[in-house]
């Protein structure tokens, strides 16, 4: 049991660093998918199966694995970009972050009292490299698909925690969440769009006429 | 307890107006109905209200929603907001609609995202769970993004962006504070009740210190980002300029605060893991002279009035972060001030938003002699500007002076002396602006529009309370405001 929560683990450490090195738009989104179904089977591979964890499970699975990429993909179709083209921060950088931010979220899961009744050492130090490394995608990329795809890594970080060291969350309240979550990425799709035919490009590095 | 059937129903109502509002028939329709609608509401939470400072907190759905003296405050600002802003929103739209700019579809859109955006700010006011709590700061977020943008021009898609993300992200770290208190408090309280606020309140829960510090930096990072506090604040300026005027008043007088409330929920929780040991407030009062310094910095080099009002925005709520964190008569000067930067606020927006209309631009080097050309307008926005400086009878400079007296006390020079150069700067940078807006000979001066007497109504209410609490606070405004300090463990 403990093995495949590893394996998942693990997963999603790989995939996020695919994504830090990859330019494509569309295998992003599919990258993406792959460490959205990880997440999702974390909670199912963790032990203890409940009904509550089955259905957020597939919640998340349904809504991380298909709905999201056919969200951005069909974004994606719409403009004509398929490349991110000069990032903020070029591929081979992106990777040596991603390293340190890894080695430091190990370090910093040592400075903090250990927490109990923890699915596996592993969970804290990959959920913190995670949501760092989603802020890092976000501040780094100048599309704002793969901004949207930092905030998703973000969140995959965040659901990660609290799957494995918080359990017992009330389903509402996790409903909720995965909830507000669609809502965000369905909205940013849109925005992506109406930016799109505004601008006729999604660089939001070129959104720059308000300063000062 | 019977009467907590009305919690869920102050969430419950504007979600169903919302759905309702799609079904307007004119645009003219819509805001007419949204505002009567609005104010049914404002004498129905203001019924729960007076009922929470009568007879103590109400409760309901097995303690998942809760109406304290805290929310209960927050609670009658926001429903006083959202009332002044519906109305003025028929005011503002009216030319628009008009020209045909704001059509059905437009307006039926509008005052669904503006229920929807009362809606999930009420669920933030009325939930006992943190995580609830936190789903509706989020949806506050998503719902009032499209509000930004009715007119999808490329500066309003640019700033609804900026927000959307910064907001997202901000709001999504405040999520990862909400689990690690969880963690440490799944301890000694089972699943369900781990995040509901009363019971983590129990003496007899025992948080870890380090895990809640941890956890409260999180959460002030994430919700500080929405309440526009310093260096996570870029979204506002351009939010506010951007968007129709009712809407850039309603995200300052309440959508700010809301976010700040979020932050002060926690504040009791840190207080009690530390000890007691005023870690927290400290975060808090060198956060809060961050946000004044910042928002004063940027007040100054502004042409654009309501870029203006909204780094004033930025220094507000720094003043209030900053009260809250000196304590005792502090959080009685930021719960004050609360009241004061909101009604001041919106009323500010909505003037600033007519004179732009009047005059076709809102930069303020084009915008003269205001005074003459719009008596009502103009005259609201310089009182409003005079009140925001905190000139002496408006209620603003009172809460200053009693945040100023706060720190004072607490022998606390350092920030004394940091937000009294702070306020200055406010108000020589905006007195060098306000002035020739309002006396200085225009060289085409624009025709002055015919003004309803309703409108007046409209200005000069706020703007005679605001005075009247500079001049008097009435006796059970200040028990409110005492019994919602408590609540924050604060004895003035």
């Amino acid at each position: 049991m403990n093995a495949w929560t590893d394996i998942m683990l693990v997963v999603l450490i790989l995939t996020t660093f695919w994504l830090l090195g990859s330019s494509r738009l569309a295998s992003c989104i599919r990258i993406c998918a792959i460490q959205g179904v990880a997440t999702g089977l974390l909670g199912v591979v963790g032990g203890g199966l409940s009904i509550r964890v089955a259905a957020i499970s597939l919640a998340v699975i349904v809504l991380k694995g298909l709905a999201f990429p056919w969200l951005l993909s069909r974004a994606l179709r719409e403009s004509n970009t398929s490349h991110e083209v000069q990032p903020f921060v070029g591929y081979v950088a992106s990777l040596l972050v991603g390293v340190v931010i890894l080695g430091l979220s190990f370090w910093a899961d040592s400075c903090l009292p250990a927490l109990s009744h923890v699915a596996s050492r592993l969970v804290a130090p990959v959920a913190f490299a995670l949501l760092i490394a989603g802020l890092f995608l976000i501040v780094a990329r100048k599309t704002a698909v793969n901004q949207v795809l930092g905030y998703l890594v973000m969140e995959n970080g965040i659901y990660t925690f609290g799957f494995g060291v918080v359990r017992e969350i009330p389903a509402l309240v996790e409903l909720g969440v995965l909830m507000d979550v669609f809502v965000a990425v369905f909205v940013m799709g849109i925005a992506i769009y109406r930016i799109n035919r505004t601008f006729d490009h999604i660089d939001s590095d070129q959104l720059t006429l308000l300063k000062g | 307890m019977t009467a907590g059937w009305i919690l869920p129903a102050l969430v419950a109502a504007p979600a169903l107006l919302a759905g309702l509002s799609l079904l307007a028939r004119s645009p003219r329709a819509a805001l007419r109905t949204g505002a009567a609608a609005t104010l049914a509401l404002t004498l129905a939470a203001g019924g729960a209200v007076a009922r929470v400072f009568l007879c103590g907190p109400l409760q309901c759905a097995g303690g998942w929603f809760y109406l304290d003296a805290l929310s209960a405050y927050h609670l009658a600002i926001l429903m006083l907001v959202f009332a002044l802003c519906s109305c003025f929103a028929m005011v503002y739209f009216r030319e628009e609609i008009g020209a045909g700019l704001f059509t059905r579809k437009l307006a039926r859109r509008y005052q669904a995202l503006w229920f929807g955006s009362l809606a999930a700010m009420n669920l933030v006011l009325v939930s006992n769970n943190l995580g609830v709590m936190w789903v509706g700061v989020e949806a506050t977020t998503l719902l009032s993004a499209f509000l930004i943008c009715i007119h999808a021009t490329p500066q309003a898609l640019e700033a609804m962006w900026k927000y959307l993300l910064m907001c997202s992200v901000g709001v999504a770290l405040a999520f990862a504070g909400i689990l690690l208190l969880a963690a440490t408090a799944s301890t000694s309280l089972s699943g369900h009740d781990a995040l509901l606020w009363t019971r983590l309140m129990n003496p007899a829960v025992t948080l870890d210190p380090m895990l809640v510090k941890v956890a409260f930096i999180f959460l002030v990072v994430g919700f500080g980002a929405k309440a526009g506090l310093a260096p996570l604040h870029s979204w506002l300026p351009d939010a506010h300029s951007q968007s129709p005027s009712p809407v850039s008043a309603m995200f300052s007088g309440i959508l700010l605060t809301t976010a700040m409330y979020g932050i002060l929920r926690y504040i009791p929780l840190v207080e009690r893991a530390t000890g007691n040991t005023g870690w927290g407030r400290e975060v808090l009062v060198a956060l809060g002279l961050l946000s004044v310094l910042v928002g004063a910095a940027f007040v100054i080099g502004q042409q654009d009035i309501k870029r203006l009002l909204a780094y004033s925005s930025v220094e507000n709520m720094g003043i209030i972060t900053l009260g809250i964190g000196l304590g005792g008569l502090g959080v009685y000067a930021a719960l004050l001030h609360t009241l004061n930067n909101s009604l001041c606020k919106s009323v500010s927006f909505c003037c600033a938003g007519r004179i732009g209309q009047i005059y076709g631009s809102l930069d303020m080097r084009r915008i003269k002699g205001m005074l003459k050309v719009s008596p009502l307008w103009g005259g609201g926005l310089l009182a409003g500007l005079m009140a925001l400086i905190g000139v002496a009878p408006f209620a603003l400079f009172i809460s200053e002076f009693l945040t100023v007296r706060a720190a004072w006390q607490r022998a606390a020079y350092w920030p004394m002396g940091l937000l009294l150069f702070g306020l200055g700067l406010v108000f020589i940078g905006v007195l060098r602006k306000a002035i020739p807006m309002a006396w200085e000979v225009p060289e085409s001066a624009p025709k002055p529009p015919p003004t309803h007497r309703a409108e007046a109504l409209l200005v000069w209410l706020p703007l005679a309370l605001l005075l009247l609490l500079g001049l008097w606070i009435p006796r059970p405004l200040g028990a409110m405001i005492a019994q919602a300090a408590a609540v924050l463990g604060a004895t003035p």
